[in-house]
């Protein structure tokens, strides 16, 4: 019995600190905006992206990490990301899929503390 | 393949070697083997400048061939990325009640879109569109119009550079003009006759991010040519599109946009400049200023925009032009527009195809207030309606219809009543 509790508090505490260090952060992409365009996270985090599109494909680029995902068109679910930044700073975002007229304004940044 | 080679060469070897004693034989084939294993080490080591990153490769002047390293997964990614090709198309069937024309089907619109990044910060985008499927020399017929190619430079989030040809800021419709992004076969009037879209020249700027949901962008570009407004269509014949055009004064044009609540976009912008480089007594000074809003709560969308247009020295302008021409323009020294509409969103959202019902009501009037000694054009000052669907079998396919109604408030023009069916899409 002993045992079996002691399982479950190191189980709780495993689950306590990994909701810690993960931060979700809903996205919403759309003809040429991210809303949140600006995300800022303490250094050492995780973030889960979960990324839904209004309109059109878009992509999520973030050209310092090397990742680059498409992200499904409206009612056709979402991408999900995820991203540990490991050095303070900035990490721009970009849409890698080009989504109409002002394609190349569609960005954002992740601001790493 | 080396395996292979390596071993068929061993078979060659122990063929060709007389029959002798076991053991010598052995030491034969282990001195052999040192002797192959020397030579692939210097091989692999003859190699290894081949491997350096492309740039060296390149600067060779005459390389030799050499073996290519499969991509990381990161490079793959970048390259797919460099360089994007997308379009849309506009296709109309246009039919007034009444008129003695019968209904026309138009192929409106076909547009082809490229991109390139030279690199992350310097990235070029352009937009190429031909206008009524048909381009004949000095025949009214349509139209092929760069309306976008320009350089982008980023510097920063919130600070970056533009130069080329540029979409001006300016409204919903100018710079989301894509058609599974509004309802309605045709634009608005406002963004039409008010608001001139689609509005491109030639100009440099900034634009950027200042974060809570803020953007801007300010722009100088060249300005409108005066000596093409009109009483029906304002400003819209004065645009010059680039073509070899005059910017002896440029014109600012600007735009901030608050997108910090998600679904709701709020937007303003401005223009303004000197028009009357074509002319010698007159320069007249146009402000445009509009504000507009979107916001989707649900299964609902609405949408709204206000633009006002003022043109300085409008009497002035008239009289040069009359001077010129022989025939009063009638410019008019204010002009103003707005719409709302709403869309409600019908099938349920587990529904692969989507249906939006929509209405929208204009009022736009391009001769509001006249310089003194000129009278309004009642004709000129209407409000539509516009009731229709729009059908998407998948999101970048849009299936319009749409029934309009304009009105003007002369008792001598009747109401225009018209069906329309359209078919767009975004790839």
């Amino acid at each position: 019995m002993k045992r079996l509790l002691l399982v479950l508090v190191a189980a709780a505490a495993t689950a306590s600190d990994a909701g810690k260090d993960i931060k979700v952060v809903h996205v919403l992409a759309e003809r040429f905006v991210y809303v949140p365009s600006v995300v800022k996270v303490k250094r050492g985090t995780t973030i889960e992206f979960r990324i839904t599109s209004e309109d059109t494909n878009h992509g999520f680029h973030i050209p310092k990490a090397g990742i680059n995902v498409i992200i499904p068109k409206r009612g056709r679910g979402e991408a999900k990301v995820i991203f540990k930044p490991t050095e303070p700073g900035e990490y721009a975002f970009e849409c890698s899929k080009a989504c109409g007229a002002g394609h190349t304004q569609m960005r954002g940044v992740i601001i790493v503390e | 393949m080396r395996r292979l080679s390596f071993f068929l060469f061993l078979l060659g070897v122990t063929a060709a070697l007389p029959a002798q004693d076991p053991y010598k034989r052995i030491e034969e084939l282990e001195k052999r083997v040192q002797a192959l294993e020397e030579r692939l080490r210097q091989m692999e080591a003859a190699k290894t400048p081949a491997a350096e990153p492309p740039r060296a490769a390149a600067a060779t002047p005459a390389p030799a061939p050499a073996p290519v390293a499969p991509p990381a997964p990161v490079e793959t990614a970048a390259a797919e990325i460099r360089s994007s090709l997308s379009g849309y198309m506009d296709f109309h069937y246009n039919k007034t009640r009444g008129e003695l024309s019968p209904g026309v089907l138009d192929f409106h619109r076909f547009v082809l879109l490229f991109g390139h990044n030279f690199t992350d910060r310097i990235k070029f985008w352009s937009e190429l569109e031909l206008e009524h499927a048909l381009v004949e020399g000095r025949e009214e017929k349509g139209e092929l119009e760069l309306e976008q190619a320009y350089l982008d430079f980023l510097v920063k989030p919130w600070l970056n550079v533009r130069g080329g040809m540029m979409l001006t800021p300016v409204g919903l419709i100018n710079e989301r003009h894509e058609p599974p992004s509004f309802h309605g076969v045709e634009r608005p009037f406002v963004d039409t006759v008010i608001l001139p879209s689609t509005w491109f020249d030639s100009g440099a700027g900034i634009f950027g991010d200042l974060g809570r949901g803020l953007a801007y962008k300010l722009y100088a570009m060249a300005p409108l040519d005066a000596t093409r407004f009109s009483a029906e269509e304002g400003l819209r014949g004065g645009r010059q599109k680039g073509f070899q055009s005059v910017t002896e004064r440029p014109a600012i044009t600007g735009r901030l946009e608050y997108r910090g609540v998600r679904r709701l976009a709020l937007g303003a912008s401005f223009w303004r400049g000197r028009t009357g480089f074509g002319l010698a007594s007159v320069n007249p000074r146009v402000r445009v200023f509009e504000f507009d809003g979107r916001y989707r709560l649900g299964r609902f969308a609405f949408r709204g925009q206000y633009a006002q247009v003022g043109v300085s020295q409008s009497a002035e302008l008239n009289r040069a032009l009359q001077r010129q021409t022989g025939v009063n323009p009638n410019i008019a020294r204010s002009l103003r527009g707005f719409y709302w509409e709403t869309a409600a969103h019908v099938l349920p959202r587990r529904f692969p195809h989507d249906l939006a019902l929509f209405w929208r009501y204009e009022n736009f009037d391009t001769q509001r207030r006249m310089a003194a000694g000129f009278l309004p054009l009642k004709q000129f000052d209407r409000s539509a309606w516009v009731w229709g669907a729009t059908y998407y079998p998948e999101p970048d396919v849009a299936i319009k219809f749409d029934y309009t109604i304009v009105r003007s408030q002369s008792a001598l023009f009747r109401s225009l009543h018209s069906v329309n069916l359209g078919m767009g899409w975004w790839f």
